[in-house]
């Protein structure tokens, strides 16, 4: 008996300076159980998965370029942030709505250390939200369609935000021990960052990017070097902000100390670095690389030959040549004459003057047999681009379609829809307003074409015979066809079709 | 109604003027005060700075004010003292109808100098939001009478808030665009919302009055398993 008590002390102060740290971590487990099992967190995991798996397979119509991809998994986590900032207010508020304060006294857990427990609890929900992102990018990743390179530092974004959200609540409970606090916060958070109430002022960097998400105006895809979203310097100052917060939620719980001091200095010091460095100006390289990928993107491109033809694009969408080889060769089978086996350039060309700060038109190109195509695939986008090359074939160049107004644009939707799964359903995706007939606007990488009403109606009874008979008849008339000049109702009678009433106009 | 049936009218009269000081002194007037100075504040600052604050939507503005109005609302029926309470004479409709009359002068005030302090050049049409901002209010306290109803918990503030917040983070993004109530002014769906808005404050109203009552016997809509107390000495 005499030796355990001779050796009690000795025990007592061990157990004392690592029981603290392991009761601290236990009860962060504790509190990360509950946390995650609290009605409002299932909901928003809920919410969240259901929001993946809505929105994940329609992400740019099935052809995702990945440095879009990366940021389109910011958003969803904010619905998790923002349960996660209730619950663990809730949490750290309930020794005072249960009136259990005065127990927790006697325990060997220091306010300080409660604090920090709860703020600990936030861990588990930021790495479920990790598991999340990652599910969702990797998802848009292994798509056949996918190209780009995605940034780890733009997935870090939804990760970071719950722990700050979490941080937040944490803080919030702390500084004001009361239920409102939190909503209210939510209620201002929303205000000033969704409702576009933050001055952001004008600049593509600048202010905007202290806003926990930063969106982009553009929806389009560029390459990812010319991008230059300072993203890695964001998820810096994210990171720094919710040590901070937690860290000052400890101080605010009672937590004392040199070491916790300068951990909040450093905190501070990592959210100041990001904040400041994410806000300097754009580099000039960039917008000097920017400015040759919209108006000589040659030097930046890789080339390969396909079929006769030459298919030039970003080396990030090299893998999408093939898809563009097989809308070129579906067209040139149809087209008779020299277009049948006519090589042509097909160029990937975008506007990245702005990044994506704003998108811009690109002139149609003055080549003979040049074709532009953009960054996007998948949906609209193919008849569009069936289109042009359709229309580039009957006309010779993008700048001679500009004026097509006359029977040639017939023959030129013609071979762009027929071959497709469903030409109608194309014909209605590739005008700009939707429709089958009247006259309308088509879309195209570069300008618009025009349809007019008569034209309409002979290409959509052109798409209601069988393809072969029409197409042997494209064939046989190849060169009256695609003469300048050539009026729609002549088309019409050469393809064996009722002839529109009224004359080409175009406005 | 029932409450005359009981007891004369001037019982209730005196009844109520015995009550009005306490239950005053009781309302959640810290949650109140950061709801409605939230939307004052936030509206203060658009009539300094308007110049300076050209992005703000004086209706989001409204909307945002109305919303953390009815977060500070959804606090209303909390009372520490539920279960000393719910043995007393004075029926809970008359408690909670008391907080309510107290409550509303207040929020009628607090939406005028909301509204009154948005420029009036920047200003909505105030009847409309005016509806909106009352059926937000009526679900919060529908909700709360809910919570007392349905749940064993003295102060649900809180998780009403949350629910509540819930609501208005997720309704607007999951509606269909078909039966959509957050729309703008220049929106021609703007007439429909604002019937979807007068059917979503008349059925809260019914909600509510329903959920007036006491519940008759105490019931969790979650029973959390607790570990079973064992006698001291044992």
């Amino acid at each position: 008996m005499s030796a355990v008590l001779e050796e009690a002390p000795v025990t007592e102060r061990t157990a004392h300076s690592g029981g603290a740290t392991s009761a601290t971590l236990d009860l962060a487990l504790f509190e990360a159980r509950r946390l995650l099992t609290r009605i409002p967190m299932l909901l928003a995991f809920a919410a969240y998965v259901a929001w993946i798996v809505w929105r994940t397979p329609k992400f740019e119509d099935g052809f995702p370029a990945l440095q879009n991809a990366d940021r389109a998994t910011q958003s969803g986590p904010l619905l998790v942030g923002l349960a996660v900032m209730l619950c663990a207010n809730h949490a750290v508020l309930r020794s005072q709505r249960h009136d259990t304060e005065r127990h927790f006294g006697v325990l060997v857990l220091t306010p300080g250390r409660r604090t920090a427990a709860h703020v600990l609890s936030v861990v588990p929900a930021v790495l479920l939200v990790a598991v999340g992102v990652a599910g969702q990018f990797g998802w848009e990743a292994l798509r056949p369609g996918a190209v780009g390179t995605g940034s780890v530092a733009e997935l870090l974004v939804g990760p970071l935000l719950v722990l700050l959200f979490g941080a937040v609540g944490v803080l919030l409970a702390r500084l004001i021990p009361s239920g409102f606090a939190v909503p209210m916060a939510i209620v201002l958070f929303f205000f000033l960052f969704f409702a576009g109430a933050v001055p952001t002022g004008t600049g593509e960097r600048g202010t905007r990017w202290l806003a926990p998400v930063v969106g982009e105006m553009s929806s389009g895809a560029i390459p990812s070097d010319l991008m230059d979203r300072p993203a890695a310097w964001h998820a810096l100052y994210l990171l720094g902000l919710g040590l901070t917060v937690g860290l000052l939620a400890v101080v605010a719980g009672g937590g004392r100390g040199w070491a916790l001091k300068g951990a909040v200095a450093a905190a501070l010091a990592l959210a100041v670095t990001g904040g400041v460095a994410q806000t300097s100006g754009l580099p000039a390289k960039t917008v000097v690389a920017r400015a040759a990928a919209t108006n000589n993107p040659e030097k930046q491109q890789t080339c390969v030959n396909r079929d006769g033809s030459t298919y030039c694009s970003f080396p990030e969408w090299q893998p999408r040549t093939a898809t563009w080889a097989s809308v070129v060769r579906h067209v040139q089978s149809l087209a008779g004459g020299r277009a049948h086996t006519q090589p042509v350039l097909v160029r990937q060309r975008i506007y990245a003057t702005d990044g994506l700060y704003s998108d811009g038109a690109i002139d149609p190109s003055a080549n003979p047999y040049q074709v532009t195509v953009g960054t996007g695939w998948g949906g609209n986008r193919v008849p569009e681009f069936s289109a042009a090359v359709s229309s580039v074939l009957v006309a010779g160049s993008e700048k001679a379609t500009g004026g097509m107004c006359d029977g040639r644009m017939v023959t030129a939707m013609w071979l762009a829809l027929s071959w497709q799964p469903d030409p109608m359903r194309s014909l209605r995706d590739v005008r700009l307003d939707d429709s089958v007939t009247g006259s309308a606007i088509v879309l195209s990488p570069t300008d618009p074409l025009q349809m007019t009403a008569g034209q309409t109606d002979v290409v959509r009874e052109l798409l209601a015979k069988p393809q072969q008979s029409v197409a042997a008849k494209v064939k046989a008339h190849w060169a009256e066809l695609t003469a300048p000049k050539v009026t729609s109702a002549r088309v019409a009678e050469l393809l064996g079709v009722a002839a529109p009433k009224e004359a080409d106009k175009c406005d | 109604m029932r409450l005359r049936g009981e007891r004369g009218a001037g019982e209730v009269r005196s009844l109520v003027r015995e009550l009005t000081l306490p239950v005053l002194r009781t309302l959640p007037w810290r949650a109140l005060a950061a709801g409605g100075g939230l939307g004052l504040g936030l509206a203060g600052l658009l009539r300094l700075y308007g110049d300076s604050l050209a992005g703000w939507s004086a209706l989001t503005l409204l909307r945002t004010a109305a919303l953390a109005h009815a977060l500070g609302l959804a606090f209303l029926l909390d009372d520490p003292a539920r279960h000393t309470t719910a043995a007393v004479p004075t029926r809970r409709p008359l408690r909670t109808l008391l907080r309510v009359a107290l409550v509303t002068p207040v929020t009628v005030l607090w939406w005028t100098a909301v509204v009154l302090l948005i420029p009036s050049d920047l200003r909505p049409p105030v009847g409309p939001v005016t509806l909106e901002a009352g059926a937000a209010c009526a679900l919060a306290l529908a909700a709360g009478a809910l919570a007392i109803r349905l749940t064993d918990e003295p102060r649900p503030g809180p998780s009403v808030a949350a629910a509540l917040l819930f609501t208005a983070v997720v309704g607007p993004l999951s509606l269909p665009a078909r039966w959509a109530l957050l729309v703008f002014p220049q929106d021609k769906r703007w007439e429909a919302s604002h019937e979807r808005w007068g059917m979503v404050l008349a059925a809260t109203v019914v909600v509510w009055v329903a959920c007036l009552g006491e519940p008759v016997r105490r019931r969790r809509l979650f029973r959390r398993r607790t570990g079973s107390y064992v006698p001291s000495g044992h």
